[in-house]
């Protein structure tokens, strides 16, 4: 509160709209990391991240031999 | 907000849920909107997540945020993965969100659209929505244990083997069913039959793209797959009308069953990452585009209902399937309210991705709602439809006959108005050659969703890209659900041959993939085949084997829970008292009456149209086919079997809770060890 008084009032303004605009970003970012965990996206990189491997054909074809076998195993929903 | 407003808030939910409720139970004679359903919906459910779900977070299973979950203690990257709640949502919703919520309520609305309704958002806030969130939660404090390993460990080896033969019939009888709801949308139909078609080498080239030119680009692969399904279905309309082509691509329904069950055949024994994985994603992405525009339609066009609340059909003399609103309405809408194939994914991928138990409930509870709403548009769909439409579409051509004249004279003396010019007319207007007798519900959501769209997105000039394209949604994501079945199927198999002879058990040796993929697709395959040569249209017999397999599943989902709450209980380990057990308990009760009603009179009921022993007696008084007459001693013996073992699980579970209540037995869950969770600790610093 002190350092906003502080603040110069365009800084404060500025500020403001930094928020307002992280708030209406948020649900895009949630919605975006949704679709990339339901795509799995994520697990491909969190494959990259584990095997220190840069992205490539053989890279996803490893990835995808992996992960074969669970998704294999999930059941589907009526 | 202050607490005075909050109230007053939550005051204004209730009583607009409740003018809603009453709106859509006491009207009659005029067409209701459609948005007093979608109100009537939301403020339940609203009132159901902030306060019975909230009870039961607090009260019944004290979450703790303090524990860490399996996802954090065991994080691996793979599996177990701590991740944002809302991420894990739309990935739970993902996995539950299939063709049953879509297409039980377009079955049952031939009771009128008040009974589905009432039940599929009560069933939903005190039972579905429930179940869920509690088996997901057990899992969770399980390190993800799958049902049937919970069923074993806290119930018994009974209620083991139950839950593994319950999830096995389910699965074959499911994959039967939905094959069937394909072949009827799909048969004398070129333009569906291309678009489905099509689909495959589409699958090839995103397979291809996704490995050789942007490896793991899923999204931007599907959007590429999505945008050459809309030029196939574009494509389909030439194909029909141009005759050689469309010739090619009229297929009759025991050729379609015949394609279906070598596709699944293959797509279980064969090594076809190329083609399945990129179909799997292009049908998740266009299952969520579908039910999110189907959404956004609904809300903004706000259609008229033009079927009433309450049909002449309650009586259980419905053409699309004989029996009464108890316990048939109930079977029959199935998964829109409560699905015991949830609670696989509830303790399945799910429980390994939670960050903190606080996040069950959105996910849980959540997830269901999301799912009940789908059911809610589903209803819709098929309610806006004139009745007559609804009735010529979805009625066998044993009961209304099988010339067009015959059926509209038929149906429209149940008091439900239609011509066969009308009918004509329409078939027409979406590119189909006949809409007589498409049994299965998907054709009739179909015609329903167009018939929302195309009143104000394109009009009719473009109501048969609208059918077709509803048409292309679920057959696409019933083939996926097809083939990952199969697999799931063979793999459960698989696992429990290798029991018996352990090379049977090896998922890498070739002839026991042959061997166990042959049997599902057999299993399932038998049923498709009984279902197409079915005078009644299959349906009338195999939606009510599906949702009897569907709810005993979930009672076997609630007797794990329940055994576990009381086990809770006792042992003080969370709960302070045994009472909070009626929260699974009344479901419990609910499904059993459902379920063993609904078998009773599936197997004895002394009408032939209901009973599988009685229709058998009436063929072989008639000197009917023997093959149909084995056909129904089989879905009679099915039945039986299902309850006989679901009989077992009640009854060791109900032995397991009263040792414990009484003492004979100690009260010891197995939930793995509190560990404190690392995530409280920084969220508070």
């Amino acid at each position: 509160m002190i350092e906003r008084m502080c603040m110069p009032e365009a800084r404060v303004g500025k500020a403001k709209a930094n928020t307002i605009l992280a708030a209406l970003l948020r649900p895009f970012l949630v919605i975006s990391a949704a679709l990339r965990e339901i795509f799995d996206e994520s697990a491909y990189q969190r494959f990259l991240d584990r095997t220190h491997l840069k992205s490539s054909p053989s890279a996803y074809a490893v990835f995808c031999q992996e992960n074969e076998q669970g998704k294999s195993r999930r059941p589907r929903c009526c | 907000m202050p607490k005075v407003l909050r109230v007053l808030l939550w005051i204004a939910v209730s009583l607009l849920g409740a003018l809603a409720l009453a709106t859509i139970a006491f009207h009659r004679g005029e067409q209701i909107n459609a948005l007093w359903l979608v109100i009537a919906a939301v403020c339940a459910y609203a009132v159901g997540y902030r306060f019975y779900s909230g009870f039961i977070s607090a009260k019944v299973l004290v979450l703790d945020p303090m524990r860490a979950t399996p996802a954090e203690r065991l994080d691996n990257g793979r599996d177990f993965v701590p991740t944002n709640k809302w991420v894990v949502f739309g990935h739970h919703f993902a996995a539950i969100a299939g063709p049953g919520p879509l297409v039980g309520p377009v079955l049952a609305a031939q009771f009128g659209y008040l009974p589905g309704t009432l039940w599929i958002i009560a069933g939903a806030v005190l039972a579905g929505c429930v179940q869920d969130f509690v088996i997901l939660l057990l899992s969770v404090r399980r390190d993800g244990k799958s049902l049937t390993e919970m069923a074993k460990s806290e119930i018994g080896r009974v209620g083991g083997v139950v839950a593994y033969l319950a999830v096995l019939s389910i699965i074959v009888i499911l994959l039967a069913v939905t094959a069937l709801i394909v072949v009827n949308a799909l048969k004398s139909s070129p333009w569906g039959t291309f678009t489905i078609a099509m689909t495959m080498p589409i699958a090839v080239l995103m397979g291809l793209y996704l490995r050789r030119i942007r490896p793991g680009k899923v999204l931007e692969t599907s959007m590429l797959g999505f945008v050459l399904v809309l030029a196939a279905i574009f494509g389909g309309q030439w194909v029909s009308q141009t005759p050689s082509w469309a010739a090619f691509f009229t297929l009759a329904a025991p050729t379609l069953a015949i394609l279906i069950i070598v596709y699944g055949f293959a797509a279980s024994a064969l090594p076809v990452w190329l083609l399945l994985a990129p179909r799997d994603y292009l049908s998740t992405f266009v299952k969520l585009g579908t039910i999110s525009l189907l959404a956004v339609g609904i809300i903004l066009l706000r259609p008229s209902l033009h079927m009433p609340p309450l049909t002449r059909f309650a009586d259980g003399t419905g053409p699309i399937f004989a029996g009464k609103i108890f316990p048939f309405a109930f079977i029959t809408i199935a998964c829109g309210a409560i699905s015991g194939f949830h609670s696989l994914i509830s303790s399945g991928t799910t429980p390994k991705l939670i960050r903190g138990e606080k996040e069950t409930r959105l996910v849980g509870y959540g997830g269901m709602i999301a799912e009940s709403m789908v059911a809610v548009m589903a209803m819709i769909a098929a309610s806006v439809l004139q009745p007559g439409v609804y009735f010529a579409v979805n009625s066998p051509a044993g009961i209304v006959g099988q010339a067009p004249d015959a059926a509209a004279t038929t149906i429209s003396s149940w008091g439900f108005p239609v011509t066969a010019a009308q009918m004509a007319t329409l078939a027409h207007a979406v590119g189909e050659q006949t809409l007589f007798n498409r049994t299965g519900g998907a054709p009739a959501f179909a015609v329903g969703m167009a018939q929302i769209f195309s009143s104000t997105l394109g009009g009719q000039a473009v109501m048969a890209i609208w059918y077709h394209f509803a048409i292309m949604f679920e057959a696409l994501f019933i083939l996926t659900i097809l083939d990952a079945g199969t697999r799931v199927g063979r793999f459960m198999l698989q696992d429990a041959l290798g029991h018996l002879w352990k090379p049977l058990g090896r998922t890498s040796w070739y002839p026991s993939i042959l061997l166990t993929s042959a049997f599902v697709v057999a299993a399932w395959g038998y049923f498709l085949w009984q279902g197409i040569k079915d005078p009644l249209g299959g349906i009338n017999s195999l939606w009510p084997l599906f949702g009897i397999c569907n709810q005993l599943l979930a009672t076997v989902a609630l007797c794990v829970a329940t055994t576990i709450i009381v086990k809770m209980a006792r042992a003080k380990v969370k709960v302070g008292r045994l009472r909070y057990a009626f929260v699974t308990l009344i479901p419990l009760f609910w499904l059993v009456a459902v379920t063993f009603t609904a078998s009773w009179h599936k197997i004895l009921d002394p009408n032939a149209r209901v009973g599988f022993l009685a229709h058998a007696n009436q063929l072989a008084a008639a000197g009917g086919n023997p093959r149909l007459i084995f056909n129904d001693h089989l879905d009679a013996a099915v039945t039986g079997a299902l309850v006989v073992m679901v009989t077992m699980i009640l009854i060791e579970s109900t032995v397991e809770c009263l040792r414990v209540i009484s003492g004979s037995k100690s009260a010891i869950t197995k939930e793995t060890p509190f560990v404190v969770t690392k995530f409280a600790t920084e969220e508070q610093a």
